[in-house]
């Protein structure tokens, strides 16, 4: 494993498009490092810049302080976890996850190479499949089998660029929990690419924020959380979403726009009154939906809640969780 | 009304009426064939009975006569020599003759191996990298290029001939086989780079950058990831241009002689020698359909996939 380095990374597609514009970051070894951003921001292209399939314009990359910026991918020692059409139709499973193995770099013996196949199929649950032809799993274990070709080896990195996007929400959740455990025991360096934040929350170490090419916030889960720098890096995470208001509605003259996550409202008693548009009842929480003043809010509630529609009620913010914007959305930090 | 079937399905009429067709065509299809093959077991006789022969005696005399070259001799002579060795010999010494050495047929059915075979087999290989480069690489002028290759089959080949025949005069690559399997190819290469690159823009680029990353050069991924995906289109390209130099006639007859001559130019000079030797000549053509038969049915499989290419992809 290494510590990943990126200075002033910038590329361009077609001389034209901007895909990545001076992103600087570092990955510590053994972080799992999540980068956020709603599609077209960028991610997939910093993924593909540092496994070497795309060409960077400008800057450098740099594993355990050595640069690999003009290394061919072969030679950059990294894994990547592609998000689909990630394993080799024509080969069983046993020869997909030998594959990496049996390359030129490698050329492990055949002894080793069944030992470490065996090892991983076992810890992914795949054992026995792996006579079967990789068109014949299932979507979950073609994904497992993916990340055990990448968990064969002990690679400089780990690229996942949305591993589990294409699973259904109940087999996500499994194999989140099972690459979390993974990584953890293997003192892994991952660099995971996704735009689900739960995902995001809970397996990432550190967070990244990617808008447009830019990188605009790193830092951990909380902190991004907690502690946006701007509108668009508060509404990537927090489900349901943040409520992004204009300050004079609340008498906020100075504050353009404020924003405040759902849970931080309370309803029942206090200073504003709202007619109830919708109830949500998710189990757990209940989202319920105001209209104040033609604003829509969303308000989370622990447990169940009973009340009915077009109802007035009162609500009030807890004022120490407003986050407040200036006019182009970033954040006023000072009173 | 039926209802018993699904609306996308055809009714039994139109499909009682689309087996009928396909028998009716087969038939007909099947008809000049099956009466080649028939004609190469005559004798040269029931050859050319009239009503024809539909039942006869077989015969292998047109095989025998197709791979040797007779003389007729008189009885006297025939009586003269020692008893027939084997059972060819015999049956040419009934028709009062005696081989005097094998004939050209086994050179020049090898030649069309060699010419057939190296011209397809360099077609599709060179056919798929230029595809590839075509289908993955950011060429300069690419549109025009691959306009400029497709043009290259907008005449009949044989519209170049006089300026091939007099370059290939120059060069020395008349009557060689080198010469023949490199024109095939340049005929052929056209076809083999479109057809291919078709195929290539369909497997994902995801599997070759896979393979790079997990330690492979794009050469070794290129052969150990996308060949093997592309054998549909390889098949169905290989099975064109191996029809193609297989069956070509008039390039052979006019660069090729003695040395490099392909079974095509060859079967019609049968005909000559000694009157119409419809058996020979039945035999001549039956072998010449076998190799291109057993190549098609060994590549079927791929090829009926790849005939229907773009629409279903696993």
């Amino acid at each position: 494993m290494a510590k990943i380095e990126l200075k002033n990374l910038s590329k361009t597609y077609n001389k034209k498009i901007e895909a990545l514009h001076d992103i600087n970051f570092t990955i510590e070894d053994g972080q799992f490092f999540v980068l956020l951003g709603p599609s077209g921001a960028g991610k997939t292209t910093t993924l593909r810049c540092i496994a070497g399939l795309e060409k960077i314009d400008n800057g450098s990359i740099l594993f355990n302080d050595e640069s690999v910026t003009e290394d061919q991918p072969a030679s950059r020692d990294v894994c990547f976890v592609f998000q689909q059409y990630s394993l080799y139709p024509h080969y069983s499973v046993y020869e997909n996850l030998a594959f990496p193995l049996r390359s030129p770099m490698r050329k492990l013996p055949e002894e080793e190479i069944k030992t470490k196949v065996e090892s991983i199929a076992s810890m992914l649950k795949i054992s026995n499949k792996l006579n079967n032809k990789a068109t014949q799993l299932s979507g979950g274990e073609m994904q497992r089998v993916a990340i055990g070709r990448a968990l064969v080896r002990e690679p400089n990195l780990y690229l996942m660029d949305e591993p589990l996007s294409s699973l259904d929400a109940k087999l996500r959740e499994s194999l989140r929990v099972e690459l979390k455990n993974i990584q953890t025991n293997l003192n892994s360096t991952i660099l995971y690419v996704t735009h689900d934040q739960a995902e995001a929350t809970t397996l990432a170490d550190k967070i990244g924020v990617l808008k447009e090419g830019h990188l605009v916030q790193i830092g951990t889960p909380e902190e991004i959380y907690e502690n946006p720098n701007s509108i668009y890096v508060s509404q990537r995470l927090g489900s349901p979403k943040i409520n992004i208001l204009p300050g004079k509605l609340f008498g906020m003259d100075d504050v353009p726009t404020f924003g405040i996550r759902p849970e931080n409202i309370t309803i029942g008693t206090g200073n504003y009154s709202a007619k109830i548009i919708s109830i949500e009842n998710l189990g757990s929480e209940t989202v319920v939906a105001l209209n104040f003043k033609d604003q829509e809010i969303l308000v989370s509630i622990q447990g169940n809640y009973k009340s009915s529609i077009n109802e007035t009620i009162n609500f009030d913010m807890n004022n120490e969780k407003v986050l407040r914007f200036d006019q182009k959305g970033n954040r006023i930090y000072e009173r | 009304m039926d209802t018993s079937r699904s609306y996308l399905e055809p009714s039994s009429f139109s499909k009682k009426l689309a087996a009928t067709i396909i028998i009716v065509y087969t038939v007909i299809t099947l008809i000049p064939i099956s009466w080649m093959v028939m004609t190469s077991f005559k004798n040269v006789n029931s050859a050319i009975s009239y009503p024809p022969e539909v039942f006869f005696e077989p015969s292998l005399e047109g095989y025998v006569n197709l791979f040797t070259n007779r003389s007729r001799q008189s009885q006297e002579y025939l009586d003269s020599l020692p008893p027939p060795e084997n059972w060819y010999e015999e049956l040419v010494r009934s028709r009062e003759m005696v081989i005097t050495g094998p004939s050209k047929f086994l050179g020049r059915y090898s030649n069309s191996m060699i010419i057939g075979f190296g011209s397809t087999f360099a077609s599709v290989f060179l056919g798929a990298l230029a595809a590839y480069a075509f289908s993955r690489f950011r060429v300069p002028l690419k549109d025009d290029l691959l306009f400029f290759i497709l043009s290259t089959r907008m005449f009949p080949p044989i519209a170049v001939a006089v300026p091939i025949f007099i370059m290939y005069r120059k060069l020395g690559l008349g009557d060689t086989h080198l010469g023949m399997i490199i024109l095939y190819t340049v005929v052929n290469l056209s076809l083999a780079v479109w057809l291919l690159k078709g195929f290539m823009d369909e497997i994902p680029k995801e599997y070759e950058e896979a393979a790079m990353i997990d330690g492979y050069s794009r050469l070794q991924a290129f052969f150990k990831v996308v060949l093997p995906q592309a054998m549909t289109g390889i098949a169905a390209t290989a099975i064109f241009c191996m029809i193609f130099s297989w069956n070509e006639y008039a390039f052979a007859v006019l660069l090729t002689q003695f040395n490099a001559q392909t079974a095509p130019p060859f079967i019609p000079t049968i005909i000559g020698e000694g009157g119409l030797d419809w058996p020979a000549i039945g035999a001549g053509t039956t072998l010449f359909l076998l190799p291109v038969m057993i190549f098609t049915i060994i590549l079927r499989k791929h090829l009926l996939r790849g005939i229907t290419f773009g629409a279903v992809r696993k």
